[in-house]
Order: structure tokens, then C-alpha cells, then sequence
């Protein structure tokens, strides 16, 4: 009889000590689960924040090879048509807009180029790419779960007047966006 | 021995035993979670480190720079992989693993970072605490792309001409000496105009030469295999192993063609609000010929992207 006892407290010890470090793996699973996703958007951020420069420097979009943070404005009608499919992979962030902010950029004046008296580019995004691919896909839920950084470019293209070429910039916003969680 | 007493030994026995088992299984089930556990969390750490290296190589491009350096330093000795694939496109993939002092010294790799916008040179595998990184333009004639070379070794080199040699200590690179040989077994020995170092560079450029003077152009001599170069790719043949160069030399041609066909579109642009450039026939060209080229094809091309360059300074409506 004692020893049966004893055998029960033993075996009520063993599930005890077994459920205990179930909950702690459970509990450290979780952790490291918060700690995977924050590690993920934390480099995501990271990598859309060191991709500007990277992006405006591109000779793809670059005015010329020795002007910093200045956009081709020809380049980026050239690369919003039929061309930019072929970049589809190349982009190192999910999403890739230009806007022209003067005069002031508003959602409800916004006309996509190139078009005449357009005022923003869209070069990439990865979200209408994979709806292209799936279009059962709601495109407001892959937006959801991204954060967009920007700065702050000039887009300039040549003109040539009365026999002279001149630079005709204006102030533009380069608008890349990170995808946070999966 | 009474019945009472054998019965308390027979339950006292149990009891050990019972205890022994289950305590030894419940052991062997932490120890085998905590190595699993600490396998899963290296794999974790060296993904994000793999991960890390590519961000951290985006402010160390040339841009507009001549060139640029920087030093990566890691907290114990590390292995990075670089696997690149030629495809369009392409990729450098980047994998890191660290070195253990417990079991296998170096475990499998954690998960590879793809990056389709970088040409990362280096040897397929290095290891080492620092890791030098510089990058130099590629232009072709246009701007192309931003080499990153990636090393973990000393260099000297030996009778260096003096457009390299001022190239090399502007850039004030610690682990290329530039005559002043240690003559150290691990010291890659870079000899320029002769053959009797590790590495050997000629330079055949007669004509339109650039910076590099006579190695504008030419060939690298490397563990008896040669590898043709134009511009500052002479220090990617010197760097990379003949795998990952010749890959980044085909992902390289074939973004030339797509910025070729960029330019060309441009071109249509500007002719159509009169900045007229007659330089169409010749992107055309250029998209054509670089398509599908690889490094054996580099000199031939580079003489044709010379006029096309001399072309463009000529314009008016220059397109670059």
C-alpha cells in the first residue's frame, strides 16, 4: 500500500515536472517567436531605410553620375512603362514610388505617370505583382503590414531652349516601402 | 532478514530505480531540446547576421566616389558563403555560419540572403574576424553598378603603376601593401607586368585609356586560370575566384543591356521635345551585343563602349 502510494506521488511528480517544462518551452517558443518577427521588421526597416540612397543612385533612375539624390524624370516614365516588369526581382524593398510634392501633392489630385500633368510614379510594388499572379487576392490586406520611408529628391530632366541645355528640376519625395511581418 | 525488512529494500530499490529512469529520460530529453534549441537559435543569429552583411555593404558602394573602404568586424571568426547565379538578372547569395568551440567547429550555414541589386566579389568561402570590403565604380560605358569586393587576406603588390598605386593608398586599404611585402605565408603576393607572384595582372589597354592607364584593360592570371577585365573589374579578378567572377561579369553585361535599353528609351524622350541625341543606334547596339556576354567578351565590347562615350561627350543632349 505504501509502496503504491509512493509510485503515484512519483508518477503525479513526473507529469508535473513534465507539464512544467512543456509550459516553458511553450513560453519560450512564444518568445522567441516575438523575438523572430520584431529581428524580421527590424532588418526590413533597416534594409528600406539604407535602400534609399542605394535606389536614388541607381543609373536605372539616377539624373547623372555625379548628382546625389536627383532623379531622371525621363528615366522614371521610361521605367513605370513595359520595362519595369523585367526589374520585378531586382528591387531590394517591396514597394517603389516617386511623387512630385510641388506644387503640394494631395491623395485626391494624384495622377499616375506618365501622363500629362501627372505627379507620381509608381516603379514598383510587390503587393500588385502578387495580386497580377493571384488576383482573388485583396490588395488592401498586403498593405496592411508595411511601413513606408521616405526622402526627399530632385527630379530633373533636359530641356533645350533658343540652342541651350539646362536642367529643369523639381522637388520630389522617393517613397520606398518595407513589408513588416509575413 | 525479516519479510517487513525485504519488502522495505524491494520498495526502497523501486523507488531508486523508478527515480533514476525517469530523472535520466527527462535529462536526456533537456539536453537533446537545449541542443536543438541552441542549433535553431545559431541558425537564427547567422541568417540575420547573413542578413545584416547585405545592409551593412549599402553605404559602404562607391555612389559618386572613386572608390570606397570600410572594415567589417565580427564578434568571433565567421564564414561567409557567397554563391551567385548568373540568371538575368542574378544574385549574390550570402550565407553566414560561425565558428564553435563545442562539436563541429563550423555548423551548416544559416539561411542564404539573396541580393539581385549588389555584385558582391570574394572568394566562394572566407573566414576570418575582419572582413575588408571596398568598392569601386563599374562604368560601361555609362555608370553600371557599384563592385563590392569582399576579403579576408593580405595582399602585396609588386611593381604597381602609379594610377593604381594612388588609387590603392588614397583609399587607404590596410590590408593591400603596396611594395612593402611582409613576406608572410598567408600574403597573396600581386604582381603587375610580370608572373612570378600568386597573382598576375597584365595590362594590353593602347588606346582611350582611363585612370588605370595600360590596365585599363587586360587579363589576371589566377591559380592558372585567366580572367579577362576592362576598368576596375581588374580588382574583382584579383579578389574574386574565377567562379564568382565570371557570374558577376554575366549579371553585370546584362544590366548594362537593360540600362542600355533605359537610355534608349530616354533618347525617344528627349528627341521627342527636342534635346535630339543620335546615340539610339548605338544603345541599341550596346542592349544587343552585352545581353548575353560574359568576361571573354569584355575587350571587344569596351572598345566599342569607348566610342559610344567619346559619342555621348560629343553631344549636345548628352544621355549620361
Amino acid at each position: 500500500m505504501k509502496a503504491q502510494m509512493k509510485i503515484q506521488q512519483m508518477a503525479f511528480m513526473i507529469v508535473a515536472v513534465f507539464f512544467f517544462f512543456i509550459l516553458v518551452g511553450l513560453f519560450f517558443l512564444a518568445w522567441q517567436s516575438r523575438s523572430l518577427t520584431t529581428n524580421f521588421e527590424d532588418l526590413q526597416k533597416e534594409q528600406a531605410l539604407s535602400s534609399i540612397e542605394v535606389i536614388a543612385n541607381m543609373p536605372e533612375l539616377n539624373c547623372d553620375s555625379e548628382k546625389s539624390l536627383c532623379l531622371d524624370e525621363d528615366k522614371l516614365n521610361v521605367l513605370t512603362g513595359n520595362l519595369s516588369n523585367d526589374y520585378n526581382d531586382f528591387w531590394p524593398v517591396e514597394s517603389v514610388r516617386v511623387y512630385r510634392i510641388y506644387p503640394a501633392f494631395s491623395e485626391s489630385g494624384k495622377k499616375k505617370c506618365p501622363s500629362l500633368e501627372c505627379n507620381y510614379w509608381e516603379i514598383y510594388d510587390s503587393a500588385q505583382e502578387l495580386n497580377e499572379q493571384d488576383e482573388s487576392k485583396d490588395s488592401s490586406t498586403s498593405h496592411e503590414s508595411s511601413q513606408e520611408f521616405s526622402s526627399y529628391v530632385n527630379i530633373c530632366k533636359n530641356m533645350k531652349e533658343a540652342g541651350y541645355v539646362y536642367s529643369k528640376c523639381e522637388v520630389g519625395k522617393l517613397v520606398v516601402g518595407a513589408r513588416l511581418a509575413e | 532478514m525479516g519479510a517487513e525488512e525485504k519488502m522495505k529494500r524491494g520498495e526502497f530499490n523501486f523507488v531508486w530505480l523508478f527515480a533514476i529512469i525517469a530523472g535520466a529520460a527527462i535529462l536526456i530529453l533537456a539536453v537533446y531540446g537545449a541542443t536543438r534549441l541552441a542549433d535553431t537559435t545559431r541558425f537564427q543569429t547567422d541568417t540575420e547576421v547573413g542578413k545584416k552583411l547585405s545592409i551593412i555593404t549599402d553605404p559602404l558602394q562607391a555612389g559618386f566616389a572613386e572608390g570606397s573602404f570600410g572594415k567589417i568586424i565580427f564578434r568571433s571568426e565567421t564564414r561567409v558563403n557567397n554563391y551567385c547565379d548568373s540568371g538575368e538578372f542574378g544574385k549574390n547569395e550570402i550565407s553566414v555560419s560561425t565558428r564553435s568551440r563545442i562539436g563541429e567547429e563550423w555548423k551548416l550555414a544559416g539561411g542564404a540572403t539573396s541580393i539581385h541589386n549588389k555584385y558582391i566579389f570574394s572568394s566562394p568561402q572566407n573566414s576570418g574576424k575582419e572582413y575588408y570590403v571596398f568598392s569601386k565604380p563599374f562604368n560601361f560605358p555609362f555608370k553600371v553598378a557599384d563592385l563590392i569586393l569582399m576579403t579576408t587576406e593580405s595582399y602585396c603588390f609588386v611593381n604597381t603603376p602609379e594610377e593604381i598605386k594612388n588609387e590603392v593608398l588614397g583609399l587607404n586599404i590596410p590590408n593591400i601593401a603596396v611594395e612593402n611585402c611582409t613576406n608572410a605565408d598567408d600574403e597573396v603576393s600581386v604582381c603587375f607586368g610580370s608572373s612570378n607572384c600568386d597573382i598576375n595582372v597584365f595590362g594590353t589597354c593602347t588606346n582611350g585609356c582611363g585612370d588605370l592607364g595600360v590596365y585599363e584593360e587586360g587579363s589576371v592570371l589566377k591559380d592558372g586560370e585567366k580572367m579577362e577585365y576592362v576598368g576596375n573589374l581588374m580588382y574583382a579578378a584579383v579578389f574574386a575566384n574565377k567562379e564568382i567572377y565570371d557570374c558577376n561579369v554575366k549579371r553585370l553585361m546584362y544590366r548594362t543591356a537593360k540600362i542600355a535599353e533605359v537610355f534608349s528609351k530616354k533618347a525617344d524622350l528627349m528627341n521627342a521635345r527636342g534635346c535630339n541625341t543620335g546615340l539610339k543606334p548605338d544603345l541599341y547596339l550596346i542592349s544587343g551585343m552585352a545581353l548575353d556576354a560574359e568576361s571573354g567578351d569584355l575587350i571587344v565590347l569596351n572598345n566599342f563602349a569607348k566610342q559610344v562615350q567619346i559619342k555621348n561627350d560629343r553631344e549636345l543632349c548628352g544621355l549620361w
